[in-house]
């Protein structure tokens, strides 16, 4: 026991290196076993988790709220579809590469004006940013597939990823799993780089400009790059995460990544809780498995799902749940999870005080 | 029934964990101006503020002419006739000098264009800057101006918070003067808190001492002027 | 003359400002919450399209046009002064992301509520005054007898609200209790009445603006005053959100930029012109166009 701490308090990269392969490998052995529409579920967490973070870092960790982020997820998937609509070879790892780095500069240049702004002017131009991107991507034409989107090759599984996993007779299954497996894959390593960031020299310096500019200027910190920087990683984790979406998808279209995307990147975020690690994690299982919770609400309560009621349900509940996060429990699933366990763990820690001064 | 104008019976008041008042009680008379005096931090502001509702007490009650006040809102507390000079005085600066005095009448059922000539008349300075902005104002004008605003509601209490702050000390002596002509004149209770004990203790009646948040000391003003061991050690005052 | 007022560049312009209108209606009501609680309210849009489906309901139980204006008006009216009491009081003193986040869950309930409700196609109130333009020798004029309403509605509001604001004794408490609350309470102004007061008006004349866009072409659905959110906020940060005429201005500016754009440049340029408006007026004061800078406190 204290020899894990001491591990943890003296290689803390390491230590995290270690957690990291050890929930991916878990991670990658649930893919495995789970039914292809757990695949599909798995995937959509892992990509949404990484959406999330990233507005996390953003907003949790460098205070600067943003509405935007659809817009950014919108780009990375949209840099993906394009090359692969036009080039018969896809390399993987080049085309998420690709969508970062063309996400990481639209979020330099949107980032740009937040030197200046601050608050609500920031948030509100990020909005708007949202909400120009779908109409741009229609407005470039055919090259990007104009209202109808992008459609091109499904993902191809290797061969020897079906043989391994026993489903070369089941194509269909071999590509869900190894859709899910590419997402856990990219996911824990950008969950790995943000947990280090968030410990890093700059990572604590964007707290201290989130907490005091006027301060954090004082002791040396280049306040103007740390909120750019921010945004721009902010941008890249939720171009990566368009990426993907796009790479397991086989297909983008423009207004799947409209403003209301960003409303529920930040409800997630909010319900899980902002800038911690795990709280994107929470969120980004909910994201995947909200439609069959909703879904499930429908059949439990005779709600038709192809009703007017029905079909907004699931819009209604998040709202809901974003406001009752806000006045009841600022901090989140993770900030609940972290109080029940302070709280579970005092209770335990008196029941020994009190068992040990009982006994004589 | 002879009520006081202000009767504070065992206030205490804490942020948080920082107790600011302690077991406070005195009462203030109409006609009487009463100094509140002690150093920084006794906890003279927190006293001000708490009477009209600021800030709520721990434990305690206040009275205003033998009416409860004590959980009451601050606006339904300042209609019922209770004027307050908040700490830096409160003059909105955007707004004219004659829209700070017009919003200082709204609330009161007075006469706003006889209230105005009367304080244009004990103010004239103010008169002569009507239409300016009162950002733009000295820091004496500034002070005439929260006292005019808060006179023209034709209060039956005063509080007044570090009025001579800021001000030359001929300025001073001219607020102090003003301030004990006009509860001569209208019968007002005043509750003044000064940092300036001298001055203040020149134009007061009674004063009343706080330390750390307790009452240190609670008598006539002569007799607080009078007492060596308090003006040596709360007051500052050598010989 | 009349030839003019045919002209291409003429016919942007009446375009422009019969839609830029639009967008000031609803950068007003965001300055006048601005001003008042120092929330940018991210439902304004949605609270004013749900009051106007609120009056449409009424209208098709044989009401007439001004009938329902009425009664579109009074639910934002009372919409805006509930939120207000319900929503937004817990958040004051909070920080600034819990009232962006509320408000953005708000304006997701509204939308999925009028869905719920009343169907997520377009409805219209049929004005009677005509949609179609005016005609001179064969020529079209880009103004219709509906426009001409349009802007005369939205000046309307405007100098109301001006006028409440500036000449009484109303607007001089609720300017007070914007700009230094606890001396308006110690005055004995009743701050909590006028901060609920405050989001009631801001809301009621968005909602005149929502009476108006579904009286339009295009109608009104839950979710396309999402577009004149996105444009009035623009119109109220560029006016500085401090300044209700500032907002208006900026308003006009904005539908006329964006109708010259439309008209002149690429259409890929139509979809970002505002942002890069936006940017842009900000990069060069950020305190916003029109606002003053503001006067020292004391
Ligand atoms: N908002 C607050 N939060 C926490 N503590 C406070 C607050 N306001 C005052 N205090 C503390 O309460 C005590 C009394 O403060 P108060 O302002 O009443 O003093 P004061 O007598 O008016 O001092 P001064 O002469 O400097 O104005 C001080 O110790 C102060 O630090
Ligand atoms: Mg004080």
């Amino acid at each position: 026991m204290v020899s894990i701490k001491q591990f943890i308090a003296n290689r803390p990269t390491s230590a995290r290196a270690l957690a990291t392969l050890v929930a991916t490998i878990a991670l990658l052995g649930l893919a495995i076993i789970v039914d292809p529409l757990n695949d599909t579920y798995l995937a959509t967490a892992s990509i949404m988790a990484i959406a999330i973070v990233g507005l996390s870092l953003l907003i949790g960790l460098s205070g600067q709220v943003s509405i935007g982020n659809s817009g950014f997820m919108a780009i990375g998937a949209f840099t993906t579809a394009i090359w692969a609509q036009h080039h018969a070879h896809f390399p993987l790892l080049g085309s998420m590469a690709l969508s970062v780095a063309v996400s990481t500069v639209a979020g330099i240049v949107l980032g740009l004006p937040s030197t200046r702004l601050r608050g609500p002017y920031l948030a509100g131009m990020t909005l708007a940013f949202a909400f120009a991107i779908p109409p741009f991507i229609q407005s470039l034409g055919t090259f990007a597939g104009g209202s109808g989107g992008l459609y091109f090759p499904t993902l191809q599984t290797p061969a020897w990823f079906a043989s391994a996993i026993g489903e070369k007779d089941n194509p269909l299954a071999a590509n869900n799993t190894w859709g899910a497996a590419i997402a856990i894959v990219v996911a824990a390593v950008a969950f790995f780089f943000m947990a280090n960031f968030f410990h890093s020299r700059s990572g604590r310096a964007m707290r201290l400009v989130r907490d005091n500019d006027v301060a954090a200027e004082l002791v040396g910190v280049n306040v103007a790059r740390t909120r750019v920087l921010a945004f721009a990683i902010s941008a890249a984790f939720a171009g990566l995460a368009g990426s993907l979406l796009a790479i397991i998808q086989s297909s983008v279209l423009p207004q799947t990544f409209g403003v209301a995307l960003s409303i529920e990147l930040l409800s997630l975020l909010v319900l899980g809780g902002l800038g911690t690690l795990g709280g994107a994690m929470i969120a980004g299982l909910i994201a995947a498995y909200s439609d069959s919770i909703v879904s499930r609400i429908n059949s439990w309560t005779g709600i038709d799902p192809v009703s007017n009621l029905g079909g907004s349900l699931k819009g209604i509940i998040f709202g809901l749940i974003l406001i009752a996060t806000m006045l009841l429990a600022p901090s989140g699933l993770a900030g609940l999870g972290h109080r029940i366990s302070r709280f579970v763990r005092s209770r335990v820690a008196q029941k020994k005080a009190l068992s040990v001064s009982e006994t004589p | 029934m002879n009520a006081a104008a202000i009767s504070v019976e065992n206030l205490s008041v804490s942020y948080g964990a920082i107790k600011a008042l302690r077991n406070v009680s005195f009462t203030a008379q109409p006609g009487v101006i009463t100094a509140v005096l002690g150093a920084n931090g006794a906890g003279k502001t927190t006293l001000l503020r708490t009477i009209s509702g600021l800030l709520e007490p721990d434990e305690g009650s206040i009275t205003m002419a033998g009416t409860n006040i004590t959980r009451e809102k601050t606006e339904d507390i300042a209609r019922r006739g209770l004027g307050h000079v908040p700490e830096g005085r409160g003059v909105i600066g955007e707004f004219t000098v004659e829209e700070n005095l017009r919003l200082g009448a709204m609330a009161a059922k007075v006469d706003l264009k006889a209230g105005l000539a009367e304080q244009y008349e004990q103010f004239p300075v103010l008169g002569q800057r009507r239409t300016q902005h009162a950002a733009t104002l000295s820091g004496g004008e500034r002070q005439m101006l929260a006292m005019a605003r808060a006179l023209i509601a034709k209060p039956s209490v005063l509080l007044l918070d570090e009025p001579s702050l800021g001000l030359a000390p001929l300025v001073t002596v001219e607020l102090m003067e003003t301030i004990r002509e006009l509860c001569d004149a209208q019968g007002l209770a005043v509750l003044l808190v000064e940092q300036n004990a001298k001055s203040a203790l020149r134009i007061a009646h009674h004063a009343i001492v706080l330390h750390l948040g307790s009452v240190a000391a609670n008598a006539a003003a002569s007799d607080v002027a009078a007492d060596e061991k308090l003006r040596q050690y709360y007051l500052g005052l050598a010989e | 003359m009349i030839d003019l007022l045919t002209s291409r560049v003429m016919g942007d312009i009446f375009l422009g400002v019969t839609q830029g209108v639009l967008y000031g209606l609803i950068g007003l009501s965001l300055v006048i919450v601005w001003q008042s609680t120092n929330i940018l309210n991210f439902a304004q849009g949605a609270m004013a399209m749900f009051a106007t489906y609120v009056g449409m309901t009424l209208l098709e139980h044989g009401l007439n046009y001004w009938a329902c204006l009425a009664i579109s008006v009074a639910a934002g009216f009372v919409l805006g002064g509930a939120t207000e009491r319900v929503l937004v009081r817990p958040l004051y003193g909070k920080p600034e992301i819990n009232s962006i986040v509320v408000m953005v869950g708000f304006l997701g309930i509204l939308e999925a509520g009028a869905i719920a409700i009343w169907g997520g196609t377009s409805r219209m109130i049929v004005s009677p005054f005509s949609l179609s333009y005016f005609q001179h020798n064969g020529k079209t004029i880009f103004l219709s007898p509906f426009a001409i309403l349009q802007i005369a509605a939205a000046v309307t509001v405007m100098l109301i609200v001006a006028g409440l604001f500036r000449f009484t004794k109303l607007g001089l408490q609720l300017r007070a209790a914007a700009l230094a609350p606890e001396v308006a309470r110690l005055l004995g102004v009743r701050v909590n009445r006028l901060l609920t007061l405050g989001w009631a008006l801001a809301s009621a004349a968005g909602a005149v603006a929502a009476v108006v866009i579904s009286s339009g072409f295009e109608g009104l659905t839950p979710t396309n005053m999402d577009v004149y959110f996105v444009f009035g906020f623009i119109a109220a940060a560029v006016g500085g959100l401090e300044s209700p005429l500032g907002a208006v201005l900026a308003g006009v500016l904005i539908g006329m930029l964006q109708q010259f754009i439309v008209d002149y440049a690429p259409p890929s340029w139509a979809s970002f012109s505002p942002v890069l408006i936006l940017v842009v007026a900000l990069m060069i004061r950020p305190q916003g166009l029109f606002s003053k800078q503001r006067v020292r406190r004391v």
